[in-house]
């Protein structure tokens, strides 16, 4: 009797390790935190540094887990979901690696936020493993709680306390939106696994009905994903948010909506491709134009940067638009490069006291050069100036794009990146030229942070002469989808 | 190829880099020395590829090829023809003399100004010897950041953002839509590797199409007119060496790419936007030279008598016959070293009194002989008086355009009155006429390093102007090819 289950519990071995570690340190954290007998200690640097072993545990054991592909309940294993959990805990792992420094600076004292960290990456390795509509729900919805709270974490800022309810009211809103579309589609087809609805479309005709679905999943994923014309809780939510948290939000949530996105669509919705492929085209142009526009006249760094994610995010849609082998080797390739160039970003960000507006980042080159040179090289790279790394995941996307005939979403493509180009040289420009207008701070960038920028910074300057290794990596993953 | 024998081509392309990461371990007071020998030594070396090249095939030759991208069936391959090779000499040769025009007049940053010169070498070098199309787009985009940063942090204070921010965007708008034209190339033919785009057949519409877009991109770097407007601001903000390597190498790069890829991979659209590009190309040369009649700074002057030239060039380029074609690339040689000259010896002027409006200026010759006939030597080559580089080249392109069309021929030919007038004009007020003494107070003549300096362009400009044929003879069988290959 016994071996009927036996096999189960190796299947979720990472999640269950993570959910459990996190449960142990909330423990932990209460027990201690409010003993008297050891003085109220404040264990949110303690927590972090073992939360980051945590999740190194984690990374090895998603990549040395014993079994290599399976489905199972309403679960699936494969290369894909491996390549996307391993990405999302490096993502987790490095985001609460730039934050040390902060949360001590700024005295955000509880050590909640961190668990919450570790809680919401269990849900995204669900997320990206769920094959069915109910634990695809249910992954969201445990993420999205769990990011409310952490938008509204720094208790003392009536911003954070605003970011935390806006959040809360659109991602219920939009949660509500793709509960919808899952509805519309088990009603009409009686199905709520993804293999099965793959299966049984290629048979029925293609009835407006379903069609109006899969609108209704594409504007709940497309809320969550920050794309225009959803975008509008964006800016607020990120900028209030404090610094650490910012980082967190704008890589991990897009890596795992994009994954879930790209299994639903892809696998289960391939026979109405043309219907979803107009909605994520029209998004993505959308959002191209308007978030090169729009950070133009942006004059706070961090709404700069959540209006060129959202440009990334239609970057990423016009690549999954194609649908394609080239499409989603484009996506994953753009994904793993915006990673890195966003943490370089949010390093640099950290590292510097009391930045808030752009014109506090005038005349860096002078306290901090080597600083001003890594942000210098990023913001380069962001734009897409050969020959640094954004430019090769831009133009390997560009190709996925005209091989499919998408050849309006090409050209919008590159003409908003040659405008986009306008602000990140502005920001050089003040960086580097612009006069000082008031004192001048200078703050020691502490270690891990410093390790965090030349490791990324070495990454964007020199993928350019061997870009081979990620180009095959995310071919034999997006290759899951064609197999 | 045998294994042992090391690759002379990629030694001269990564030498620079190699050098500037070695500069940023190199105590203060070596950088300089270290800098410019390094940069003298990759001179040696693309003399000896020079004298190793072999004039009697039109093959790419010294061929290496790292792969990049083997999945993506792109690999970067490198080799050298008769066209190529001046073009390698040109860059080596004027790297020094920019490092070496700033051996006083740089203050701060020294370190990083020549490893900003280094990079900009090597990037500069890799845009002319590769064989593949997206890695030639890469660096020919890529020269951009360097250039950025110098006309940014050692240009004169007054606009030079502005003027960075124009070249930048300028630039990049016309490349981007190349981008695009590349993507469609290597959709259609799998590759992008130069010798077999060569063989592939696009079909005329598109041909048209990807003409154009390869077109956007080039015509901004030659700089054609109406988007030229950026050439003057870069040139005036830029810092003498920024503006030596941009008149010399950077325009260049838009004529190069018309005659390496515009030309042969796309004969029919060649054929079919020719009289758009005559048109463009005599407007501008009358237009820029009548422009220049009007400007008060010295370096705007010289900018736009660049314009005026490297529109000559694109006229010879699309006369699409052998006299044509060598001209050009012979004009563009002689461009880069009277232009590089001109504004070296406007440079040597800047240093000593700051200013570059042509009002303060007069007399020159009664203060500074040495300068004076130095001046007066690269003005009559800038005019093209027979006997200096220059002459060559225009008569050729004037040959070359006659035979295709003689009306065009005619009003290029009155470029060059118009480009006598000015020249001459500048060196009159320049040099002549009653020295404006009571606004400088103190004058000295070229010292030995800014001799030093023109000696070689004195020497290049003579011997291409009396014995063209040595330049000449490498070409031949390379542009007989191209012109045999589009069967024009």
């Amino acid at each position: 009797m016994k071996e009927l289950f036996l096999n189960d519990f190796k299947l979720a071995i990472p999640e269950l390790f993570l959910i459990s570690i996190s449960i142990f340190l909330l423990v932990y954290g209460v027990v201690y935190s409010t003993s008297n007998l050891k003085g109220y200690p404040i264990l949110s640097n303690n927590i972090s540094r073992l939360a980051l072993i945590t999740l190194c545990f984690s990374i090895i054991l998603v990549m040395n887990h014993p079994i290599k592909e399976a489905v199972f309940f309403s679960l699936i294993l494969d290369d894909f979901s491996s390549f996307l959990k391993v990405l999302i805990l490096i993502c987790s792992f490095t985001s609460i690696l730039i934050s040390l420094d902060y949360l001590k600076e700024e005295k955000l004292n509880s050590f909640e936020p961190i668990i919450l960290i570790l809680i919401s990456t269990v849900s995204m390795l669900l997320m990206v493993s769920s094959y069915d509509f109910i634990s695809m729900y249910l992954g969201i919805e445990l993420q999205s709680l769990c990011f409310y709270v952490l938008a509204a974490c720094k208790r003392d800022s009536e911003f954070s306390t605003e970011a935390g309810i806006k959040y809360f009211l659109l991602g219920a809103f939009s949660s509500g939106l793709l509960l919808f579309g899952c509805s519309l589609i088990y009603g009409f087809t009686g199905l709520i696994h993804f293999e099965e609805l793959a299966k049984v479309f290629s048979g029925i005709e293609h009835t407006n009905a379903i069609k109006l679905g899969i609108l209704f999943l594409a504007v709940g994923f497309l809320f969550k994903l920050t794309a225009v014309p959803f975008h509008m809780w964006a800016p607020d939510v990120y900028e209030g948010a404090p610094n650490s948290i910012t980082a967190f939000f704008l890589i991990t949530p897009k890596i795992a909506i994009l994954g879930l996105f790209v299994r639903l669509f892809l696998y289960s919705f391939y026979d109405f491709l043309f219907s979803w492929q107009v909605i994520l085209l029209i998004s993505s142009i959308a959002s191209m134009i308007l978030a090169c526009f729009a950070a133009m006249a942006q004059k706070k760094i961090k709404r700069l940067l959540v209006y060129s994610a959202i440009g990334h995010v239609g970057y990423m849609l016009l690549a999954f638009s194609c649908g394609n082998l080239e499409g989603i080797q484009a996506l994953f390739i753009y994904l793993v490069i915006y990673f890195i160039m966003t943490i370089n970003m949010f390093a640099s960000i950290l590292s510097l006291r009391h930045v808030k507006y752009i014109a506090d980042l005038h005349q860096l080159v002078r306290t901090n050069p080597l600083l001003s040179i890594t942000m210098g090289v990023n913001l380069f790279s962001i734009a897409g100036i050969p020959p640094l790394a954004g430019f090769c995941s831009k133009f390997y996307l560009f190709f996925a794009a005209i091989s499919s005939s998408l050849y309006l979403g090409a050209l919008i493509g590159v003409l908003t990146s040659v405008v986009s180009c306008f602000y990140y040289i502005r920001l050089i420009k003040i960086i580097y030229f612009e006069s000082p207008k008031t004192w001048i701070h200078y703050s020691t960038i502490d270690k891990e942070k410093s390790l965090i920028l030349a490791i990324t910074s070495f990454f964007i300057l020199f993928f350019f002469c061997y870009p081979s290794p990620l180009f095959i990596f995310t071919h034999k993953i997006a290759l899951t989808f064609i197999i | 190829m045998n294994n042992m024998e090391f690759s002379l081509l990629g030694l001269i392309l990564l030498f620079p880099c190699f050098t500037a990461v070695l500069l940023l371990f190199t105590p203060y007071n070596m950088v300089k020395i270290i800098g410019l020998s390094a940069s003298c030594f990759n001179f040696l070396l693309s003399l000896i590829l020079w004298i190793r090249f072999d004039n009697s095939t039109a093959h790419f030759q010294f061929l290496e090829s790292f792969s990049w991208l083997p999945s993506a069936n792109i690999e970067f391959g490198i080799g050298i023809d008769g066209i190529t090779i001046y073009f390698v000499i040109l860059t080596t040769f004027l790297i020094p003399a920019c490092l070496l025009v700033g051996w006083t007049s740089i203050q701060h940053s020294i370190r990083e100004y020549y490893i900003a010169f280094l990079v900009l070498e090597s990037l500069m070098l890799a845009v002319f010897v590769t064989l593949d199309l997206l890695l030639f787009y890469v660096f020919f985009e890529s020269v951009l950041i360097p250039m950025f940063f110098i006309i940014g942090i050692w240009g004169s204070r007054e606009r030079k953002i502005r003027a960075a921010f124009q070249f930048f965007l300028y630039t990049l708008l016309g490349s981007v839509l190349m981008l695009l034209a590349i993507l469609l190339i290597y959709f259609q033919a799998g590759t992008t590797d130069y010798q077999i785009l060569l063989t592939t057949n696009f079909s005329e519409k598109r041909q048209l199409l990807l003409w154009l877009a390869f077109f956007s991109s080039f015509a901004v770097k030659v700089p054609m007119i109406p988007v030229h407007i950026w050439l003057p601001e870069a040139h005036v903000e830029a810092p003498t060496a920024g503006s030596v390597i941009l008149a010399g190498i950077l325009l260049k790069l838009g004529t190069y790419g018309f005659l390496r890829f515009s030309i042969p991979m796309f004969p029919h659209a060649t054929l079919f936007f020719t009289p758009l590009i005559y048109t463009m190309s005599v407007i501008a040369i009358i237009y820029a030279s009548l422009t220049t009649l009007r400007q008060v700074d010295l370096k705007k002057i010289i900018a736009y008598s660049s314009v005026a030239h490297m529109n000559y060039v694109t006229l010879g380029i699309f006369s699409l016959n052998l006299q044509g074609i060598e001209g050009s690339i012979l004009l563009m040689l002689s461009h880069g070293l009277v232009s590089s000259a001109l504004f070296l010896c406007v440079g040597c002027l800047y240093e000593r009194t700051h200013t570059r409006l042509l009002k303060y200026y007069g007399g020159c010759v009664q203060t500074m002989p040495i300068f004076s006939i130095l001046f007066l030597f690269f003005t009559l080559g800038n005019i093209s008086l027979p006997g200096t580089s220059s002459f060559v080249g225009e008569f050729l392109i004037l040959s070359g355009v006659f035979q295709t069309n003689p009306f065009v021929g005619c009003l290029a030919a009155s470029g060059m009155i118009f480009g006598t007038a000015y020249s001459m004009w500048l060196y009159n007020r320049l040099a002549f006429c009653n020295s404006k003494y009571h606004l400088f107070t103190a004058y000295s003549d070229l010292n030995r390093r800014e001799i030093l300096l023109f000696l070689p362009f004195v020497f290049g400009v003579l011997w291409m102007g009396l014995f063209p044929e040595v330049f000449l003879e490498g070409m031949h069988v390379s542009v007989s090819h191209l012109i045999q290959h589009g069967n024009f």
